[in-house]
């Protein structure tokens, strides 16, 4: 599974991105997108194609996570959103590798492995549920991680936010808050 | 572009307007532009810290982002004519027009097929006037649009004026490419399209920039005349197959003249040669259909009373379904008084456009067309109007009805599903004796040849059904339809399968008064992807798959509202399993713009649309143009995606998202490029007027920004303190130390 | 940001220099009323000798921290002379203590609801979340001004306010009022009669045009004085809600959305 997670402000300007691939089953962490290396703005064309039905489930819906919202369908990327409510949006675009292969080469030994040099707070309760976040991108358990992760990353947030460096609208360039989200993401995805 | 389209009146059908419902289009109507008025939200998007008004790449290329909201000068318009395609005229009258344009399109394709069937004395005389193909090729361009209204009886007895009927004539004698071409002709056919579409492009080195555009824009400004042309093709690749009954005759005009010395016998001949000879219907066409005879009289060497004696002694013996067609033997040239051209076929197959026997793309002073005297055009018409008003539609109306009650009703009832479960059990244990003998107990089905033949149950139903739906009655084609599928599955009959979920589903999209609720779209979405599966997968139709997939992609999109959104994923699908070539890939691309594009946007609210995703696949459509080395269509494309995007971009249409900024950009730059190139550097002068355009959008952008006071004239916004400050505090010049915000 | 934060705390003392921590933010973001900023500051002033950024530090923390009455009533004065500067006049004055609050209702919407979700998943001892589930973003007008009246009263003043109306003139259906009685902002300010019309706590109706407007509902917010023979000091906050947000009530009344 890969993962392109963006943070939109609410005019849609992007303050934060990242990519990365799942650390789960044996995952070393590095986003493998479907498209070749050349097409990398899709992207960025297919969260922002997203913003409609984000726009359109807010006001419906008055959760802050609002789960799998949309799905491109020829590059199988499916887009969960989650809204803090002072507008911000967070999206998270994941899509299953293309190769069954990659996903059933997992081992737990190199779980494991990956889970020992991380810091311990990756609980074994996670680990679990997570083989079935790379299986499926709509099941149950990828929304409870995704939301676990968005939750997380909500966290750091609300921080990076309360700065009085920070103005809403700003990029975030904390090296601190991205290896925060390279944690969450580890930790979830 | 050929425009067999244009020829035809091709309006919607007036006789939409009463009675039928269109949710659809209503829905969307008025909020189309509804974006512009003012709201927080709006100014909330415009509060950003770009400081940039606009790209620099993009002020100096004509295809500025067009605010649509904004009042657009006509001047611009004009002084880019290659890259104006979506917007001349009023936009949202284009889209209704547009989406039952399409609707009416693929209704006739359905159109019954009336055979044709003439002596040799009256292709003779009609060679004359200069129709090589004989009286088939003179009659078959009237036969597609019937003059006036023509009036349809359904099941249940309601009549329903229809101003689009037309009938499709086909030659039986087998000159017409009526496809003998089985299996391999079959895969190749969707290359022919492309091929097709491929020589439409080359035909013209500018196609929306030829004499075709200015029509394209009074009619239909979104859907793109070259995807008419794909749509028409692929809707007229389908040759009469066993599997549906649309291609098989439903009447058959027999024609002589007044030539003919011998005409009683020759009529009987030809009729005969229709139920035996080398004009005989396959084992799986019905071998009952209506017989019209046709007296051709000719007006400039013959005598009328003569005719009409013989005339009069037609009807004695055959009945009510005579016709005395007086034409003149001479060849009309254009300069004769009353000449007046022939229209052109709207329907040709792909292997007739390909043989180029009809130029549609000569210019109009060549000598490629043909000619008819007004008065001859005048006896053509009452004549087939006369055929289907008079005998063809009351046929079908009959037949529908006798064979509703005497084989549908049956299997409606209990007993006839009680028939069908028990034939079901009995079929697990006659299942190995059935594949080996057709016709057992099991099923009517020939495993072997893989048809039903023409009398059992299974292949009347599908006739009725498929005569429903031609006479427009949806309701009762949908019920049979439906009924079908399972004796279908049962038999393992899976191109049966497929047509009978696939005409089902456009039968229920097609009827008005079946609106669709959410469930009932999943099940319609449901049908066409079983259709699909089994087309595609079980028989490897590569055709059919596309054409079940395109119907799906208009319908629902002419449905409107959350049914665009399925409309979209189908077109999606149909590129993914590679049904399409690289025309293709750049149409459907646009027609899934055209799709999101049609999702009208919460009354009043600026939610709902889906002009983002409308927009992102515009620029795909664009990209695709330019790989193909079209820069034209790629500018239009951009363009339409630029009118798009208007609605959720800050006012200078620069994008939030760097890449795709970048890639938009790059996009622009090459073509622009490559229009240039193609077409010499000498449309320079657009520069100003992008630029004067530019100005007025920046100047629009200004005093919209107001709300979101934390994110303007941000002192901080650069992450650092200070410097960032110099350029921007036009309204905090005096209170330097004072931190706004 | 983990570099440049040991030094900036070491020499900290004033707010301009406050590094991104959270410490120095609520110094300078939450001086209304006797918050959780206290503990945080003295903290904020000590070497995080474990090399410990902000985003280490849990949230809630300060949450039941309060913050002595008379630094926030001196901090708010400095604010108001601060703002005072080269002003115009008395709205000009309103406008600049109004824009002041207003990225303070920005922070604050997201802090709250970092709390309260927080909380209801920890379920923790705190008195102040009103619901337990995770709590919604507000769609209508309503459960916006509920959120105002009472969970930000509460994180900014430790009540809720003292009365929520709705304006009984059908031509301004867009107006609502918030009532805080002895607005805490004003508690040691006495405002020269020749500018008697001026309201300090435009600064609060600054922080509620905030967090109306990060929820989307744009509005203008004012502060006026409507005091009683009990309450001298009586407050109203004015909101008047724009077009758009009145436009989309209506629409998600009939979509039935609460």
């Amino acid at each position: 599974m890969s993962y392109y997670f963006t943070v939109l402000s609410p005019t849609d300007v992007p303050l934060f991105n990242i990519a990365f691939g799942t650390s789960k089953s044996g995952g070393d962490g590095i986003a493998r997108f479907r498209f070749p290396d050349t097409a990398q703005y899709m992207n960025q064309f297919i969260i922002h194609s997203s913003l409609d039905v984000v726009e359109e489930a807010q006001w419906m819906n008055g959760n802050m996570y609002l789960k799998h919202i949309d799905t491109y369908p020829p590059a199988s990327a499916y887009i969960s959103a989650f809204l803090t409510p002072s507008g911000a949006r967070f999206l998270l675009l994941h899509q299953p590798p293309q190769l069954p292969t990659n996903a059933s080469s997992a081992t737990t030994g190199s779980s494991s492995l990956l889970g020992s040099s991380f810091s311990g707070s990756a609980g074994s309760s996670s680990r679990a549920s997570a083989s079935s976040v790379a299986a499926n991108p709509t099941s149950p358990q990828t929304e409870e991680a995704v939301r676990q992760f968005m939750t997380e990353v909500y966290e750091n947030y609300v921080k990076t936010v309360m700065s009085p460096f920070y103005r809403q609208g700003m990029e975030i360039k904390s090296s601190v808050f991205r290896s925060k989200v390279t944690a969450a993401g580890r930790k979830w995805l | 572009m050929t425009s067999p389209g244009d020829a035809a009146p091709v309006k919607p059908p007036p006789s939409f307007s009463p009675g039928v419902p269109r949710v659809a289009s209503k829905t969307r109507y008025p909020n189309q532009r509804r974006d512009s008025s003012p709201s927080l939200d709006a100014d909330l998007g415009d509060s950003r810290l770009r400081s940039s008004p606009t790209p620099p790449l993009s002020a100096t290329t004509s295809d500025l982002p067009i605010r649509s909201a904004s009042p657009r000068p006509q001047s611009f318009r004009s002084s880019t004519p290659q890259l104006a395609r979506s917007s001349l005229g009023s936009p949202v009258e284009g889209r209704f027009e547009g989406s039952e344009e399409i609707r009416s399109l693929i209704i006739r394709s359905f159109s019954p097929v009336v055979g044709v069937c003439a002596s040799a004395d009256t292709d003779e005389l009609v060679r004359q006037k200069g129709f090589a193909g004989g009286f088939w090729e003179l009659i078959r361009p009237f036969g597609e649009n019937i003059p006036g209204k023509i009036v349809i009886r359904d099941s249940v007895g309601a009549s329903r004026g229809w101003e689009d009927f037309g009938v499709r004539f086909v030659d039986l004698a087998g000159k017409t490419p009526t496809p003998n071409d089985s299996s391999a002709g079959r895969s190749s056919s969707l290359a022919q399209v492309e091929d097709v579409l491929d020589k439409q492009l080359g035909s013209t080195d500018d196609p929306l920039g030829g004499s075709l555009r200015p029509k394209d824009f009074l009619s239909f400004p979104t859907t793109s005349p070259l995807y008419k042309v794909f749509l028409r093709q692929l809707l007229s690749i389908s040759s009469a197959t066993p599997h549906e009954t649309f291609r098989h005759p439903v009447a058959s005009i027999i024609a002589i003249s007044s030539r003919n010395t011998a005409p009683l016998e020759t009529l009987r001949q030809l009729y005969a040669d229709t139920n035996n000879g080398n004009k005989k219907v396959p084992d799986w066409v019905h071998p009952e259909y209506l017989r019209y005879y046709v007296l051709v009289h000719d007006e400039d060497r013959d005598d009328i009373a003569e005719s009409t004696k013989l005339y009069d002694q037609m009807k004695r013996h055959f009945g009510l379904h005579c016709h005395l067609l007086r034409l003149r033997s001479n060849q009309c040239v254009v300069t004769d008084d009353d000449s007046a051209q022939v229209p052109e076929c709207e329907w040709q197959s792909p292997a007739e456009r390909l043989s180029g026997r009809i130029e549609p793309l000569v210019d109009l002073d060549t000598n490629g067309l043909l000619y008819l005297f007004e008065s001859d055009v005048m006896a053509i018409k009452a004549f087939v109007r006369e055929l289907v008003a008079q005998s063809v539609i009351p046929y079908m109306e009959n037949r529908v009805a006798v064979w509703n009650d005497q084989v549908a009703s049956r299997r409606r009832g209990i007993s006839g599903r009680f028939m069908s479960m028990s034939r079901r059990w009995a079929g697990f244990g006659s299942g190995s004796r059935s594949s080996l003998t057709a016709g057992g107990a099991s099923g009517n089905y020939d495993l072997s040849h893989g048809y039903y033949k023409a009398d059992t149950p299974e292949a009347v139903l599908r006739k009725m059904a498929d005569f429903a739906f031609m006479l427009r009655d949806w309701k009762l084609s949908a019920s049979t339809y439906e009924l079908l599928r399972s004796d279908y599955a049962n038999d393992k009959a899976w191109r049966y399968h497929a047509g009978a979920y696939e005409m089902c589903a456009v039968s229920m999209l097609l009827n008005p008064s079946a609106i669709g609720t959410k469930m009932k779209l999943d099940g319609v979405d449901q049908m066409f992807d079983t259709a699909c599966y089994s087309y595609l997968t079980r028989c490897s139709d590569a055709p059919n798959a596309l054409r079940c997939l395109t119907l799906a992609m208009e319908l629902l999109k002419s449905r409107g509202g959350s049914a665009v959104e399925s409309a979209a994923r189908w077109a999606m699908r149909a590129m993914d399993l590679g049904l399409v070539g690289p025309i293709g890939q750049g149409l459907f691309s646009e027609r899934v713009s055209a799709c999101y594009a049609a999702r009208a946007p919460v009354s009043g609210m600026k939610w709902g649309s889906r002009h983002r995703k409308a927009g992102m696949w515009s620029v795909f459509a664009a990209d695709a143009w330019l790989r193909l080395g079209k820069p034209s269509l790629a500018s239009a494309s951009l363009e339409e995606a630029e009118r798009l995007y208007a609605d959720v971009l800050d006012a200078d249409g620069s994008f939030p998202m760097p890449e795709m900024q970048t890639f938009i950009d790059n996009l622009r730059h090459a073509v622009k490029v490559e229009y240039l190139e193609a077409r010499g550097l000498d449309t320079r002068d657009e520069t100003t007027t992008a630029e004067a355009l530019g100005t007025e959008e920046t100047s629009e952008k200004l005093d919209r920004r107001r709300n979101r006071k934390s994110l303007i004239a941000n002192p901080l916004d650069l992450g650092g303190l200070g410097p960032a400050q110099g350029p921007r505090d036009n309204d905090n010049a005096a209170n330097d130390d004072f931190e706004r915000a | 940001m983990t570099q440049p934060q040991p030094p900036r705390h070491a020499a900290m003392l004033s707010i301009s220099n406050g590094g991104s921590s959270l410490a120095a933010a609520a110094d300078k973001q939450q001086p209304p009323q006797h918050l959780h900023t206290q503990s945080q500051s003295s903290q904020g002033l000590r070497v995080p000798s474990n090399r410990k950024t902000i985003y280490d530090r849990h949230l809630n923390r300060s949450r039941n921290a309060e913050l002595s009455r008379a630094s926030f009533a001196f901090l708010f004065a400095e604010m108001v002379t601060y703002a005072q500067r080269r002003v115009t006049g008395i709205q000009d004055l309103e406008k600049r203590l109004n824009e002041q609050g207003y990225p303070l209702g920005l922070r604050l919407l997201d802090l709250l609801f970092y709390r309260t979700m927080s909380s209801s998943t920890s379920s923790s001892l705190s008195s102040s979340s009103t619901s337990s589930s995770p709590p919604n973003r507000p769609l209508r007008i309503l459960p916006l001004l509920h959120l105002i009246h009472g969970p930000l009263w509460r994180l900014l003043f430790n009540r809720p306010a003292d009365a929520l109306e709705h304006s009984v003139s059908p031509e301004t259906p867009n107006e609502y009022m918030i009532t805080d009685n002895d607005p805490l902002v004003n508690t040691y300010i006495s405002v020269p009669k020749e500018m008697n019309m001026l309201n300090c706590a435009a600064f609060v109706a600054g922080i509620i045009e905030g967090v109306c407007d990060g929820c989307g509902f744009e509005a203008k917010v004012t502060a006026h004085n409507q005091p009683t023979e009990m309450w001298p000091g009586r407050t109203i906050f004015l909101l008047r809600f724009g077009e758009s947000v009145m436009e989309r009530e209506k629409v998600l009344e009939r979509a039935g959305v609460k």
